[in-house]
């Protein structure tokens, strides 16, 4: 029993220790930010690798997703004969949760999940002392780039998601479904306010990039650097990236929409 | 330099991207598209029940959008609501002042928005002009109420 | 202490006092001392697990000591100031086991990175330079090829010339013959050698592999269980060499340091019940 309990303590712990040095690395990393007015094309090859690529798979998600709720949307509403408010439904989904949220899911799948990799691997042969020895800040040159890149990254894939996702919504349910346009159209616009909506949904994206970028980096930061340190580092990075993303929405949705 | 500048160019077209959705969900999705942003004129109606009514509604008339609710307030004296509605200037001195002004909902589940009925007066609505003949919101509570106490009625006759 | 060469007036580049550290509860160094002359050629050998490549990252000032001081060039690396031990740095060369070299970035711009990160030199100037590193060790004609096209010794020598690329007055080198075949060990000797000899600059070599160590260095210390437990030079060591000292350089299997993890008696082990 009291085994146990030390355990349980011992675990405590370390998930703090491991918070302390996560949130120290967070100075860095902003510093790191004055490198990259300097030096601007740092940022763009991070874009590359962490913006671009994830295009495709945000696209294909947001458009599924879309069509998905045009269906769902049409069949729940049209028991109601409420199927003009189709339009806004799709769109407020998308907007206030689902863009944001599913963003950084997939963001932190293949994106952070990417970068955890990287960094682990460029710890696990040295690159980052071989950094150090030669004078270079790896916090500022290799992690300040990354991590600016996907807060820059993150808001503009979910807006991607929320557009495409009402566009695939606006295909089932006015090309297949039959859906009155200027309803669909109007009563979306009727009822999604921009500043309580759009606003809102942009800034949870950006919050959703801050964290998932830093968990991803921070965990390649930090991981035991072998190849099977690595390997746990990227798990660790997806579940506690998924894990924060849920939560803070929790949060983030009662303080914006209550 | 070849493979650099492919990055430049994908990473610009990512954030045109990025840009034009947002742009899209501003302008296409939300209200911001449809706001009026010309000049307009203020005209007030005081209604007994306002029911879901909210700022930035629209306002029509024959299902042609002219303005919008600016403002909504409850006037302790009269017990009413006040509605004060931003009407887009090009309908200034247009507009009867006997019109009348009901709460409406688009389909049955959708918005509320107010609809203005022109009257027949030879004098016009200006800036701060009231419009005095009102029909609240269809509450579908009072509706159903209405409803049941007037079978009721029926049986009892 | 044995003196080296031309430099026993100068005091030593390198000097160690009292250094203690411990990862977790173990000591990993107890109570080091070292002193690296000028322009020599200094070796530290010892068996695996016995913290070279961590004595090196604590010369570097990537590591800080439980107790003791590191001088490197009459400053205390580890009281230093981040922009002053950067500074330093800028002297200082590492080649790591691996050789680190940055895997997105091809050899030509692996070279030309601290060039770019701590000169404001052209990039006609930097090409030259980057162009004389890589002569210097043989690549210049690999100059186009990614890390990843590059043999174990390749890199080395890649990283060797980075090491070099702002000329340091010192270059630490982490086990450089691990792992390498004859041929391009060969390779390494010599070139770490002339590079020691042509620009005077300071090495210190930290290895294990014995005769290729010994036939270049000035200086050695061995070192196990976190002490020195010998130096001089080569020549010294394999004639005079204690017990531990003679099973380290010849590689007996037995001796000082048992060829068993200690055991209880086989027989009872074998034979008794199982725990």
């Amino acid at each position: 029993m009291i085994e146990l309990f030390a355990q349980l303590g011992g675990w405590g712990m370390q998930a703090l220790t491991r918070l302390g040095r996560a949130h120290l690395l967070l100075l860095p990393l902003l510093r790191g930010g004055l490198d990259i007015l300097r030096r601007p094309r740092l940022l763009v090859d991070q874009l590359f690798s962490v913006g671009v690529l994830t295009i495709l798979i945000i696209a294909v998600a947001g458009l599924f997703v879309g069509m998905v709720l045009g269906l769902q949307g049409y069949y729940i509403l049209s028991r109601f004969g409420g199927e003009t408010a189709l339009g806004l439904m799709v769109a407020a989904s998308l907007v206030r949760e689902l863009g944001p949220v599913l963003t950084a899911l997939l963001f932190a799948g293949r994106a952070g999940s990417a970068l955890t990799a990287e960094i682990g691997l460029m710890k696990a042969t040295e690159q980052l002392s071989g950094l150090e020895m030669m004078a270079v800040n790896p916090q500022y040159r290799i992690l300040a780039p990354r991590f600016f890149a996907g807060i820059v990254s993150v808001p503009l894939l979910a807006a991607l998601f929320s557009m495409l996702g009402v566009m695939g919504g606006w295909m089932v349910g006015g090309g297949m479904l039959g859906v009155d346009k200027a309803a669909f159209w109007n009563g979306m616009q009727g009822g999604i306010d921009f500043h309580e909506d759009i606003v809102n949904g942009v800034i949870k994206s950006v919050v959703f990039g801050v964290v998932c970028t830093w968990i991803a980096i921070f965990q390649g930061y930090d991981c035991v650097p072998t190849s099977e340190g690595v390997s746990r580092a990227t798990t660790r990075t997806v579940v506690h990236s998924s894990l924060a993303v849920l939560g803070l929405d929790f949060v983030l949705t009662a303080m914006m929409f209550s | 330099m070849n493979k650099s500048r492919q990055i430049e160019i994908w990473v610009g077209l990512f954030m045109a991207i990025g840009f034009v959705a947002l742009f899209f969900l501003a302008m296409q999705v939300s209200n911001l598209g449809t706001a009026y942003t010309g000049d307009t004129f203020r005209v007030t109606a005081r209604f007994d029940n306002i029911g879901g009514l909210k700022v930035k509604a629209r306002v029509t008339i024959a299902g042609v959008e002219v303005g919008q609710v600016t403002e909504i307030h409850y006037d302790p004296d009269d017990f009413r609501a006040v509605v004060e509605m931003g009407l887009q200037s090009q309908y200034l001195n247009r507009i009867p002042d006997d019109s009348f002004a009901k709460i409406l909902t688009a389909g049955l589940l959708g918005e509320q928005y107010v609809g203005l009925d022109p009257g027949g007066s030879e004098d016009t609505l200006a800036d701060g002009s009231e419009i005095s003949v009102t029909q609240s919101a269809l509450v579908l509570e009072e509706v159903v109420g209405q409803f049941i106490f007037g079978k009721g009625q029926e049986g009892k006759q | 202490m044995t003196e080296v060469d031309d430099s026993a007036e100068q005091p030593p580049l390198v000097r160690i006092r009292g250094l203690r550290f411990r990862r977790g509860s173990r000591w990993i160094f107890d109570g080091l001392d070292i002193d690296i002359p000028r322009g020599g050629l200094t070796a530290i050998m010892g068996p695996s697990g016995t913290g070279k490549t961590t004595l090196l990252k604590l010369i570097g000032a990537q590591l800080r000591p439980d107790e003791g001081t590191v001088e490197v060039d009459g400053e205390n690396v580890h009281a230093l100031s981040t922009p002053d031990l950067y500074r330093l740095r800028m002297r200082m060369g590492m080649l790591f086991q691996s050789g680190a070299l940055l895997t997105d970035m091809s050899v030509f711009d692996n070279v030309a990175f601290p060039l770019r990160e701590h000169t404001h030199l052209n990039e006609s100037m930097i090409r030259k330079l980057v162009l004389l590193k890589l002569e210097a060790v043989g690549l210049r004609g690999a100059r186009d090829l990614m890390p990843s096209e590059l043999s174990g010794g390749m890199a080395r020598r890649v990283a060797l010339a980075r090491a070099i690329a702002l000329d340091p007055m010192m270059i630490m080198y982490d086990e450089p013959f691990t792992g390498q075949d004859p041929i391009s060990m060969g390779v390494l000797v010599q070139l770490i050698r002339r590079l020691n000899d042509a620009a005077r600059i300071t090495s210190i070599v930290v290895s294990h592999d014995v005769a290729e160590t010994l036939g270049i260095a000035d200086l050695v210390y061995v070192i196990s269980n976190g002490r020195v437990v010998e130096s001089g030079t080569p020549a010294q060591l394999s004639e005079s060499g204690g017990d531990w000292t003679r099973q380290f350089i010849r590689g007996l299997p037995d001796g000082p340091v048992p060829f068993h993890y200690p055991a209880p008696p086989l027989r009872g082990d074998v034979l008794g019940a199982q725990r």
